[in-house]
């Protein structure tokens, strides 16, 4: 209940101090020194949603549903939603609260942007861009062999990284799952772990291909490492998601033998989950080869280093036949994982 | 052999949602009974059947089995009183993907190490009881068969041998033929008596059905709402009696 209540304040007043802020700078015209004073404009954000807060809380009390905000509708609990009444959304405060809020941000993003028509329609710059796709659909195939060796290079870098991590993520899974790790101690561990997982996760493989190639210096190692840590954080999330979904009757029909934690997991779960453990880590291959192209940009060897030195000496044709082969590549992992998944239901 | 096997002293369970599904449940189970608990869904039969087992943590309470309170049991000792307590469920909870006769095994468990059954390392007196089991139950032939290709009825035959195969003293069974045909149903009670019977092994069932009852229990315990209501020999449930446990304008139904 109180988890509502702040979610919904919490919601109503960031809206309300956003839009007034952009109202302030449209208004002021602050200048770029004065856009740059964090600390005061932080406490300028926090004041203004003190105020929204108070607004919020004042709407809500309505017993008049039309009075009430985005926060309320959106948050409030499904036995308030089921009893409310169809309204026309013109005639609410949450229909214009949302409908301000949307067309705002789109005039803001346009400045932000700095989206602009005259750009994309210059005559000097069009003419760059004909240049470049003219290179990139008049591919240089004398290159070739050496992008078809780089590309190997990358689908292995992609398959060790997912070998690598499938038993951590294995391991992982299990103390990531919520009906495994019941008690306090368990439930500690299992907060503990699933924020690790998410903070690592939150870090991008590019991210991870930075430190690697600083660790152990640029190459296919660095990008594999990244891919791995990455892969892992991944899929101890997806594997501990079907591990809370096993069904509770082969664990209690095992516990009720008188096994032992680890014989529970192996008997009851393990052969409820490795189908889709395994339909999950083709998949991962899958994403990791598109992954490693990527990472390879950042000094992480294969295909995407290639890629990178062609692109930064501007020679497009050789760029053409790169992204050619990465192409057909990336659609044949594509359709196999989808066949061998499809295969495993 | 006076003492009873399992002697239940007012017994409490409240769930963390503050539903009350036991209030203080007291009997004595004597060795080689074949004990039947009735009473409506939500009645508390399946809580209290599982509180015995220790599946579920009783609130308050003593569970006296074989001597020794087993209420607050915990870590190896939980497992060691497990051993000695078969169970089979309404859903039969075999593990569908492993073969007849690896469900069998998982009797086992409890007895040789994490590591060794594992990597499956079953001895060959395990597997030797696992046939003779199978062979009790009339299922012998489907021991290589994978356990989610059997009927329901040939399912829950596979369950009592995994339970057997346990070496138990006590078999619980929670509504072992709820989900059953009738005719199937007293093939699969039919196998518990002569369990009952034949091995001498306490069997405290879980039932619905007053004509199953009258047949396979030699004793019976009504729950109601989480308090015992009635207890006695099956013959003596009259019409009254079963008004009362099932709530008023019911009619027995029989099965056959």
């Amino acid at each position: 209940m109180t988890a509502y209540i702040f979610r919904r304040t919490f919601f109503d007043s960031f809206i309300f101090a956003y839009l007034s802020m952009v109202l302030l700078v449209a208004t002021y015209q602050p200048s770029p020194e004065e856009m740059l004073l964090l600390g005061r404009n932080f406490i300028l954000f926090v004041f203004a949603m003190i105020i929204g807060a108070v607004i919020s809380a004042g709407l809500n009390k309505s017993s008049k549903a039309r009075f009430h905000t985005l926060g309320e509708s959106l948050f409030e609990p499904a036995y308030k939603k089921a009893t409310k009444n169809e309204v026309s959304w013109y005639k609410t405060v949450s229909g214009w609260q949302l409908v301000i809020f949307l067309s705002v941000t789109f005039v803001v993003g346009i400045n932000v942007t700095r989206f602009s028509l005259t750009e994309l329609l210059n005559e000097d710059g069009f003419a760059g861009a004909v240049r470049l796709f003219k290179g990139l659909f008049s591919p240089n195939f004398e290159i070739l062999p050496k992008a078809v060796l780089n590309i190997i290079e990358t689908i292995f870098m992609a398959f060790m990284a997912t070998t690598l991590a499938i038993p951590f993520a294995f391991v992982l899974s299990f103390f990531c799952a919520r009906n495994i790790m019941k008690g306090p101690v368990a439930y500690g561990i299992y907060m503990s772990l699933r924020t690790f997982l998410n903070f690592t996760r939150a870090i991008e493989a590019l991210i991870w291909a930075i430190i690697f190639s600083v660790w152990v210096g640029i190459g296919p190692f660095a990008g594999m490492l990244a891919l791995m840590i990455h892969s892992v954080a991944s899929l101890a999330k997806q594997y501990s998601e079907m591990v809370e979904t096993v069904s509770e009757g082969p664990i209690e029909g095992i516990q009720s033998t008188g096994a032992t934690k680890l014989q529970t997991v192996w008997f009851a779960i393990v052969p409820q989950v490795i189908l889709p453990y395994i339909s999950f880590t083709v998949y991962r291959w899958d994403i990791n080869v598109r992954m490693a192209t990527i990472i390879g940009l950042v000094g992480g060897g294969g295909i995407g280093t290639m890629l990178i030195q062609y692109q930064g000496q501007a020679m497009w044709s050789e760029v053409g036949c790169i992204i050619l082969v990465i192409a057909i590549v990336v659609w044949a992992m594509d359709q196999a994982s989808s066949v061998i998944r499809e295969a495993l239901k | 052999m006076s003492d009873p096997i399992l002697s239940i002293k007012n017994l409490v369970k409240t769930y963390p949602n503050g539903v009350q599904a036991l209030k203080g449940v007291s009997f004595d189970v004597k060795r080689g009974e074949f004990l039947v608990i009735i009473g409506l869904s939500g009645s508390g039969k399946s809580t209290l059947l599982r509180c015995i087992n220790r599946l579920h943590d009783p609130t308050s309470g003593e569970i006296y089995f074989e001597g020794k309170d087993i209420a607050r049991a915990q870590g190896e000792e939980v497992r060691s009183l497990r051993k000695k307590v078969g169970m089979i469920f309404q859903h039969f909870n075999l593990i569908p993907r492993y073969s007849v006769l690896s469900n069998v095994l998982m009797g086992r468990l409890g007895k040789i190490g994490s590591l060794k059954s594992i990597f499956g390392f079953f001895s060959t007196d395990d597997k030797a009881d696992a046939h003779k089991y199978l062979k009790l139950v009339g299922i012998a032939e489907k021991e290589k068969i994978r356990a989610d290709q059997l009927s329901g009825g040939q399912q829950q035959r596979v369950a009592i041998a995994r339970a057997l195969t346990q070496g138990p003293a006590i078999l619980l069974a929670d509504e072992p033929v709820a989900s059953l045909d009738p005719a199937t149903c007293h093939t699969v009670m039919d196998y518990l008596k002569k369990v009952n019977q034949e091995l001498g092994i306490t069997v405290i069932c879980n039932l619905h059905f007053l004509s199953l009852v009258r047949q396979y229990a030699t004793r019976v315990i009504a729950l109601k709402a989480g308090q015992i209501v009635y207890e006695g020999v099956p013959q003596d449930i009259t019409e009254e009696w079963f008004e009362k446990i099932y709530g008023q304008g019911t009619k027995e139904v029989h099965i056959n």
